[in-house]
């Protein structure tokens, strides 16, 4: 219980100085008010706004009217969209979160069982193929691998979008893809790229855990007892292994997430990571400001579920945790 | 160097006497896969740095730049009857030479953030390792707290916050040191983690113990006694890091984040040359990206193999 408290301390205070730099930013860079009003306001106007914005108030309470505004959604309006920009999130989140699982999904569907057979299949000449291709894919950059698959398929075949979401559906607010063919043509070469390095990671973790329980003695009990080998390696070995690789699954969402800013400003997507881009290019502070906070919420959240799901598995990381703690 | 003598080898199996000699030469002579992402490297880094001799034209003068001779194929002939051997980008510059000047940037930028944030992390984790308590108990938090969020996403972030507050001339003045500066910061923690371990062994260690009694002082200690000790490791993780950092200036480039497009690095010409895919000008942004792959591989194998060939534990 104590190590929980004691992780869940520790996110509130990441959350505090994510927040704090984010209202840092938001409050003195540039001058909220001349961002607000045109040049022609005059000083009185300027005056009365800065009044009731509360640009005069001690810090403290300023910040504290920033947590309180950030808790209830409201970080103020962008300044390049004139919006809301809870409203510009809201609305772009959808794209990023549908291409983002979808990635995963491909990764997961592909590198498993490819991860899996080449444990299987060591030595064979298909195995080592796929391990140095997994070598190399390490190596390529994700946006390299977007610009080539739209040379190829949009620019050279013709057959796949290369930007946009293509047509959508709006289901209460909620923009999906997944429901028109335009929209699942388009999110094909995005979530490929976007799934290629997790591709390779997953394979390779599979392979390593499989090698791993296949030389465990549980295995050579069951090949002792005759078991057929498609028993032992299905029902036995992969069922095992697979539970590290699931984890892993889980803990790479974040970087998946991180990775679709870059497929998302190759694919013109048009997505959070697309959003958050263009508001660096343009100096859009608020919505900078928002982001900040909403990807150190998602990965204290993500963190915090990992940390607790392993603690409550493992109870040595419990130990250790109470040790750091103690120090 | 001949401080490094002072220290009593480790003969613990799995971390030779001196990590510099032993067989590692000859199992680099025995790895055709190492033998070659060297080359490669040394070939990639001796062009870039002898970028003045080597390209045929000045990337950085516009003057050698014609905006008639603008996205020519490779292998043309230009207005002033100059032979572009890889084509030019869409400012008339010759690619061979903008590539040869952009892979320069973006080995410099590689390098100086890989080198400061292994200084910087070595700092950290020797001071957390060798001193412990409420010091360790910081740096290593603020390191977790860091690891948890992915290395591209913190330095995109740094760049992009500096990008806010500073205008826009005295930022594009600034740009290579920012980047520098933001990718070191997404890397050092690596570091501090590895020699914090590495150190937590060797401060329990006789020779440490022996420089205490003799009345060495603690910098002293810790520079020349303990340093010698970890650095093995140290290298690996510089030499895997490098590949990284480098494939970080690039995206953060591309994404129009870091190097602005005024000057060549492989990510603002691949940024430059994606414009003008559609229109079937591959060459400006695949030729770069080519080379981008090349380095990025050729010093990612070569850093797998010095991992493995540094620590036998995991080679068999």
């Amino acid at each position: 219980m104590s190590f929980v408290l004691n992780r869940l301390g520790q996110t509130v205070l990441v959350l505090l100085v994510a927040a704090f730099v984010s209202f840092a930013l938001f409050r003195y860079v540039g001058d909220p008010v001349n961002n607000m009003v045109g040049q022609a306001a005059s000083l009185a106007d300027r005056n009365a706004i800065r009044t009731a914005l509360g640009l005069d108030d001690p810090v403290i309470v300023q910040f504290g009217r920033f947590l309180w505004n950030a808790v209830h959604g409201d970080f103020g309006i962008s300044y390049r969209f004139s919006q809301p920009v809870s409203r510009l999130v809201m609305e772009r989140f959808p794209a990023t979160l549908e291409l983002s699982l979808v990635a995963m999904l491909i990764a997961t569907a592909i590198g498993i069982p490819l991860g899996v057979w080449s444990a299987l299949h060591r030595g064979s000449w298909m195995a080592q193929f796929l391990l140095t291709a997994s070598l190399v894919g390490v190596a390529l950059p994700t946006f390299l691998i977007g610009i080539v698959l739209i040379l190829v398929f949009s620019v050279w075949l013709g057959w796949l979008p290369s930007f946009g979401r293509g047509q959508v559906i709006s289901i209460g607010g909620w923009t999906t893809g997944l429901l028109t063919w335009s929209g699942l043509k388009a999110l094909v070469l995005p979530s490929v790229t976007l799934g290629v390095f997790q591709l390779t990671l997953i394979m390779r973790m599979a392979r390593a855990e499989m090698l791993e329980i296949m030389r465990s003695d549980f295995i050579r009990f069951a090949k002792a007892r005759g078991l057929r080998p498609r028993t032992i390696e299905y029902g036995h070995g992969l069922r095992n292994a697979l539970v590290p690789v699931v984890t892993i699954v889980g803990l790479q969402f974040g970087n998946v997430f991180a990775f679709s800013i870059i497929v998302e400003t190759v694919f013109q997507w048009p997505g959070l990571g697309l959003l958050v881009i263009q508001a660096i290019q343009f100096a859009d502070v608020p919505l900078l400001a928002a982001y900040l906070v909403l990807i150190a919420l998602c990965f204290a959240v993500i963190n915090l579920f990992v940390d607790i799901l392993y603690a409550s598995i493992d109870p040595r990381v419990r130990a250790a945790g109470m040790e750091q703690g103690a120090t | 160097m001949s401080a490094m003598g002072d220290a009593p080898g480790d003969l613990r199996a799995g971390k030779p006497a001196r990590w510099w000699d032993g067989d590692l030469a000859y199992r680099f002579g025995r790895s055709p896969l190492a033998v070659i992402s060297a080359l490669v490297t040394l070939l990639l880094l001796a062009v870039a740095f002898g970028a003045d001799v080597v390209a045929p034209y000045d990337a950085f003068n516009p003057a050698t730049a014609n905006v008639i001779d603008a996205r020519l194929p490779p292998g043309s002939t230009g207005i002033s009857g100059d032979t572009y051997l890889l084509g030019t980008d869409p400012q008339g510059r010759d690619m061979l030479s903008a590539m040869i000047y952009g892979l320069r940037t973006s080995l410099v930028v590689g390098l100086s953030s890989v080198a400061l944030a292994a200084v910087s992390g070595v700092l950290l984790g020797l001071i957390a390792g060798y001193f412990g308590g409420i010091v360790d108990a910081l740096i290593m938090r603020i390191a977790d707290v860091q690891l948890s969020f992915p290395a591209i996403l913190i330095a995109l972030l740094i760049d992009g916050i500096t990008r806010t507050l500073l205008d826009r001339a005295t930022h594009e003045h600034l740009a290579i040191p920012i980047l520098i500066a933001a990718i070191a910061a997404s890397f050092w923690v690596q570091y501090a983690r590895t020699v914090r371990s590495l150190v937590l062994v060797e401060r329990g260690r006789e020779y440490v113990l022996a420089a205490k009694v003799t009345g060495v002082s603690t910098p002293r200690i810790l520079l020349s006694h303990i340093l010698p000790n970890v650095l093995g490791p140290v290298l690996v993780l510089a030499t895997i890091n490098l590949a990284l950092a480098i494939l970080t200036e690039a995206t953060l480039s591309f994404l129009g984040v870091g190097i602005p497009s005024t000057q060549p690095s492989l990510g603002s010409m691949i940024r430059i040359g994606n414009e003008f895919i559609f229109s079937g000008d591959w060459w400006i942004s695949a030729l770069p990206g080519l080379v981008l792959i090349a380095l990025s591989l050729s010093v990612n194998l070569f850093g797998d193999w010095l991992r493995d060939a540094l620590n036998p534990k995991l080679g068999s």
